[in-house]
């Protein structure tokens, strides 16, 4: 049951379907028969190492790539059949930077918009508008290629929505910004969500898919989890998580690996996940094992599992 | 290098230095073969345009179309015509009405037309002067040119057939004044063996141009330069690391196309091969060095492309001498086609290959391309960016 | 809300075009290149493209020495044909002069020279020629013989004359040279100049755009928008139309100022000609484009059309010297057929019936190449 359905809507047809989508390339099958549906005004997330298959399904889904088998649906126009409309419906921001550097960004504005047959005046208030919404106001002139990274992310998204599309595709579109600009990018994501449009993204980033309406995750090629990230973490961390910190918990991280009910000890940044049965170990315990194991200034901590958990749960399980 | 106890000796600085150039080289090398269309440019391809250039590029001009205006029609004009169209420099393409000249002449259908008056075969009987006009299409010089000096030659034969059949006497047995022609080097004045050196020379300049103009501008695009930078290699040693599997090429395709020349087009070669291989390298470490500025200098691939071929397909074509003789051009093209390096290749090679010349008649053509080869490493070096910005 | 009607072709048109306007007349290197450079070569090669052969160094050897002999080779260098640069004292320096190419010809004067005239004995003139330059030598050649040929015909006259004889009657050859009396070089050279400039600007630089955006990864942008194929070729060789006009006007200017080249035909058939010209030029430089993943590929691919094509117009060689199966060849080169096209209107004022044919070929070969490169460029990846 998808999440509108869930609040009593009517089923509108989905903003994207995906049925049976697959993609080889000689002998090497990049998409493996991955099936879903994205709502209309979802965020939907997508997740998975790279190579996975991620930026295929999206090329797949924009009309640039012929699926090899399998059939889609976006904006309502069916893939094989209708790909023009299928452009004309969406909006696209690649992996790799592809807008024009060596002009000012109200030409590439100009000509995107263009190339949309956005003309004269319409064209004009239209990418100030998206310039508003960038905050991109005052680069106007400024060439492209001088832009720093984040700004330049900002004026591709604006380049993507000229055309007020019903849906947007966004391949990792925060890779290698700052955490201040990847808060805002994803400010004007979920302000595009709410005014109705869809929103599938492609991220690297574990804590921006949080806010996700839902995420899929891909392994190889296929489709292994699809779900709300609340739903994700119920299914494939189960477990209670302990967050240790302090010092020299290397050594004394045996001491716990033993210990009934401790399903997982995991080195996580400079302190340790425990993965441990509900109710089997208590922080307290836990910590004064760590401290007679010779660790120091312990502390232990329940989280809420992250879908970091959820990912290194899921890529481990389909490589067991 | 920090000096440890002693000095570091120069010739073990020098080795070091070789080893990094024969890595560089090294590379180059590995990444030619991974791409066999650099092989196919620097080896098949030149063989293919001597061949082709060698047949398409000549001025040996036969069978030149003339119409005819015979507004005589007698057996003596027919004679006339039979001679000026019976050998195979020109051919009869009809007869014409004298207006229709121009019309001819704007299709392009015939050079020159040939008219006989009314009265020529009477006036021949009478022994008088007589006019023939030829009305030439002075728009195409190369044609026009031959068109004239081959009518006029074979006007003049008749002018010698027709006295020597009236006059049957000793008075007309042999014209008492002759001239002998020896042609020297190239007997049957076959364009082919003055074309081919300069076309060797002219492809040999466009692929080297082409070949290292590439490299450096596509690797500043790729971003690999700056992996260059981080390492302790020097300008210079950058360079001729670059430069030396391309110079092994080119003296390859040097040797290739004479050889395929010398095959095909019979061309001799009569001088000192050495000779001929010490001119060949300096010529292409120079032209190598000229592609290899103009893409350090643009760092743009496609200004680079640009700017390598505008700088090598026509001025190595019309001032090299290989078509256009350079001591008929006003003085300061003159001057220009000095800094032509193709310019001393086709003086030396025509020279040792048709002639026989040896150093002591073409040392200014290998000094010239040594200093030019010097000059473009060096100022290339300098240029060569030590830094990013 | 996304518009449910197709963008209109004619937006998208205007918007690609501008952005090809913008993006080459912001890089002033590429101006120069387009615009600055070709100027710049058409009058530097105007004036090295010299047909004419002329003042070829010439070396006297007088074995005779006498006043006859002196005459003689006065009046065969009068005319400059041959120039004269010494006077050798045997053949053995003759031959070194030519060896060492100080001299293309040597006429060797024989002794008893004005004795053997004077008493009615054959003589022999001897022309040595350095034949590397076959032009040379042919002309030298023909040069020596047509002189001397006049001065028998000329003896034989006086002595039959002097005998009583009625000499035979004299062919003398008038020629009339049309649209280029004087038979110089230019304006014969600069229409082919021009034709080979504008193919040497206008295909590399479109065959390496589209592989350029290919690399540079805005193609992939530009091929997930409604545009058309169709639309985005023409978008992009469309300033290069433009440009090359320019160019044209520019050069044709230049020829007609510096150069004296008459401008004898209509304008509209200039412009037909330039336009189709270029079509073609810039859809071989498309085609190369569709055909090619990279930047290096796609130049060399055009370098590799240009060098023939260039060579084998007839430009710098007649059309004419060639081999039956390369003439026949020639006819897929536009650059033969332009040349053909702007020499003929210009020096000889012919129309468009007069260069019907080249001017189809033209249309032919360019609407080949263009319908191969919108048949072969896809607005997707794979």
């Amino acid at each position: 049951m998808t999440l509108r359905q869930a609040q009593g809507h009517r089923p509108l047809q989905p903003a994207v379907e995906a049925r049976e989508l697959t993609r080889r390339f000689g002998s090497f099958t990049a998409v493996d028969r991955v099936s879903f549906e994205v709502e209309r005004g979802e965020i939907f997330g997508y997740l998975g190492a790279n190579g996975a298959g991620k930026s295929t399904t999206i090329r797949m889904l924009t009309g640039l790539l012929t699926p090899t088998a399998g059939s889609g649906r976006v904006a309502g126009h069916d893939l094989a059949r209708d790909p023009e409309a299928v452009k004309a419906s969406i909006g696209y921001m690649s992996q790799k930077f592809s807008l024009y550097l060596d002009l000012p960004v109200r030409e590439n504005l100009a000509f995107f918009g263009g190339a949309y047959g956005l003309e004269g005046k319409e064209l004009e208030a239209r990418a100030d508008e998206v310039l508003a919404l960038a905050d991109l106001r005052t680069l106007g002139n400024t060439t492209t290629g001088e832009l720093p990274g984040g700004l330049r992310q900002r004026l591709a998204l604006a380049c993507a929505i000229l055309h007020r599309p019903e849906i947007v595709f966004l391949d990792e579109p925060t890779a290698g910004v700052d955490p201040v600009a990847r808060r805002t990018f994803w400010r004007i994501i979920r302000d595009l969500a709410r005014g109705g449009t869809t929103v599938f993204v492609t991220t690297h980033y574990l804590d921006e898919a949080e806010y996700c309406a839902r995420i899929g995750l891909m392994v190889d090629g296929r489709l292994v989890a699809l779900d709300t990230p609340a739903g994700l973490k119920r299914t494939w961390v189960p477990e209670q998580v302990l967050v240790v910190r302090g010092r020299e918990l290397r050594g004394a991280a045996a001491a716990l690996s033993g210990r009934a009910g401790v399903r997982n000890v995991i080195p996580f940044g400079a302190g340790l996940h425990l993965r441990t049965e509900p109710g089997s170990l208590a922080p307290e315990e836990a910590r004064r094992l760590l401290t007679e194991a010779g660790a120091s200034e312990v502390s232990v901590e329940p989280a809420e599992p992250s879908l970091e958990d959820v990912f290194l749960a899921v890529v481990g399980n389909s490589h067991a | 290098m920090r000096e440890r106890g002693g000095q570091i000796l120069g010739s073990e600085r020098l080795r070091r230095s070789l080893i990094r150039v024969g890595a560089m080289a090294g590379k180059e090398t590995l990444h030619i073969l991974r791409d066999p269309r650099t092989l196919y440019l620097a080896l098949v391809m030149p063989v293919l345009m001597l061949f082709l250039f060698g047949y398409g590029v000549s001025f040996d001009l036969d069978r030149i179309p003339v119409a005819i205006s015979d507004l005589d029609r007698t057996e003596a004009s027919r004679a006339l015509v039979r001679t000026v169209t019976g050998s195979h420099e020109l051919v009869s393409a009809g007869e014409a009405d004298a207006a229709e000249a121009d019309r001819l002449f704007r299709r392009g259908r015939v050079a020159a037309m040939l008219v006989i008056p009314s009265q020529y075969g009477e006036k021949l009987a009478r022994r008088e002067r007589v006019s023939l006009q030829l009305l030439v299409d002075g728009s195409d010089v190369v044609v026009a040119n031959q068109v004239l000096s081959k009518a006029d030659a074979l006007v003049r034969a008749e002018t010698r057939r027709l006295a020597s059949v009236e006059l049957a006497g000793p008075g007309a047995a042999a014209a008492p004044l002759q001239v002998k022609l020896w042609t020297r080097y190239n007997p049957a004045s076959l364009s082919a063996l003055f074309m081919v050196p300069g076309l060797a020379a002219y492809i040999l300049a466009i692929t080297a141009v082409l070949l290292t103009a590439l490299t450096v501008a596509g690797e500043w695009e790729r971003g690999s330069m700056e992996q260059l930078f981080a390492s302790p290699v020097g300008r210079l040693e950058i360079m001729l690391g670059k430069l030396a599997p391309y110079l092994a090429l080119g003296m390859l395709e040097l040797l290739l196309v004479v050889a395929f020349g010398a095959a095909v087009f019979d061309v001799p070669v009569r001088g000192s091969l050495t000779l001929f291989l010490v001119i060949g390298f300096f010529f292409l470490v120079g032209m190598l060095g000229q592609g290899l500025l103009i893409s350090i200098l643009t760092k743009n691939q496609l200004v680079a492309t640009q700017a390598g071929t505008i700088s090598s397909l026509l001025p190595s074509l019309l001032l090299s001498g290989m078509v256009f003789p350079v001591e008929n051009m006003p003085w300061p093209l003159q001057l220009l086609s000095r800094v032509i390096p193709a310019r001393y290749l086709v003086h030396a090679l025509r020279g040792i290959l048709l002639k026989g010349n040896g150093l002591a008649a073409l040392w200014p053509d290998l000094l010239a391309v040594a200093v030019f080869a010097v000059l473009i490493v060096a100022f290339s070096a300098a240029r060569f960016p030590r830094r990013l910005a | 809300m996304s518009s449910l009607r197709r963008p209109s072709a004619r937006v998208q048109l205007a918007a690609v075009f501008r952005k090809e306007v913008r993006q080459t007349v912001r890089d002033r290197r590429m101006m120069f290149m387009l615009i600055a450079a070709p100027l710049l070569q058409t009058v530097v090669f105007g004036f090295a493209a010299d047909f004419t052969v002329d003042r070829i160094p010439t070396v006297v050897l007088d074995q005779d020495g006498t006043d006859v002999s002196r005459l003689h080779a006065r009046r065969l260098l009068a005319d400059g044909t041959l120039r004269r640069v010494g006077d050798v004292e045997g053949p053995a320096a003759a031959d070194a002069e030519l060896d060492a190419g100080r001299a293309a010809a040597a006429v060797i004067l024989p002794r008893r020279l004005a004795a053997d005239l004077a008493a009615g004995r054959p003589a022999e003139v001897q022309v040595v020629l350095d034949g590397t330059d076959p032009n040379r030598s042919v002309v030298a050649g023909a040069t020596a013989a047509q002189y001397f040929g006049q001065v028998g015909e000329r003896m034989s006259r006086e002595k039959l004359s002097a005998a009583g004889i009625a000499p035979p009657a004299q062919l003398v050859l008038t020629p009339r040279i049309s649209y280029n009396p004087t038979v110089v070089s230019p304006p014969y050279m600069v229409p082919g100049i021009a034709a080979l400039l504008l193919l040497v600007v206008t295909t590399i630089v479109t065959a390496m755009g589209l592989a350029r955006e290919r690399e540079m990864g805005t193609l992939e942008q530009v091929m997930v928008t409604p545009i058309r194929p169709t639309v985005l070729l023409f978008g992009k060789i469309a300033p290069y139309v433009v440009f090359g006009f320019v160019d044209v006007m520019l050069l044709v200017v230049v020829g007609t100022w510096l150069f004296g080249v008459p401008i004898r035909g209509p304008l509209p058939v200039l412009v037909t000609g330039t336009l189709l010209y270029l079509l073609t030029t810039l859809g071989v430089g498309l085609l190369i484009s569709t055909i090619s993943a990279t930047q290096q590929q796609s130049f060399l691919a055009g370098f590799l059309f240009m060098m023939p094509a260039v060579l084998l117009s007839g430009v710098m060689s007649p059309i004419r010297s060639m081999p039956g199966w390369l003439q026949a060849i020639t006819w897929v080169n536009p650059v033969r057929h332009y040349a053909e096209v702007m020499r003929s209107c210009l020096l000889r004022g012919a129309g468009f019936a007069d260069l019907a044919v080249p001017m189809a070929a033209l249309a032919i070969i360019g609407g080949v190449v263009f319908a191969a490169a919108v048949l072969r460029f896809r607005t997707r990846l794979g």
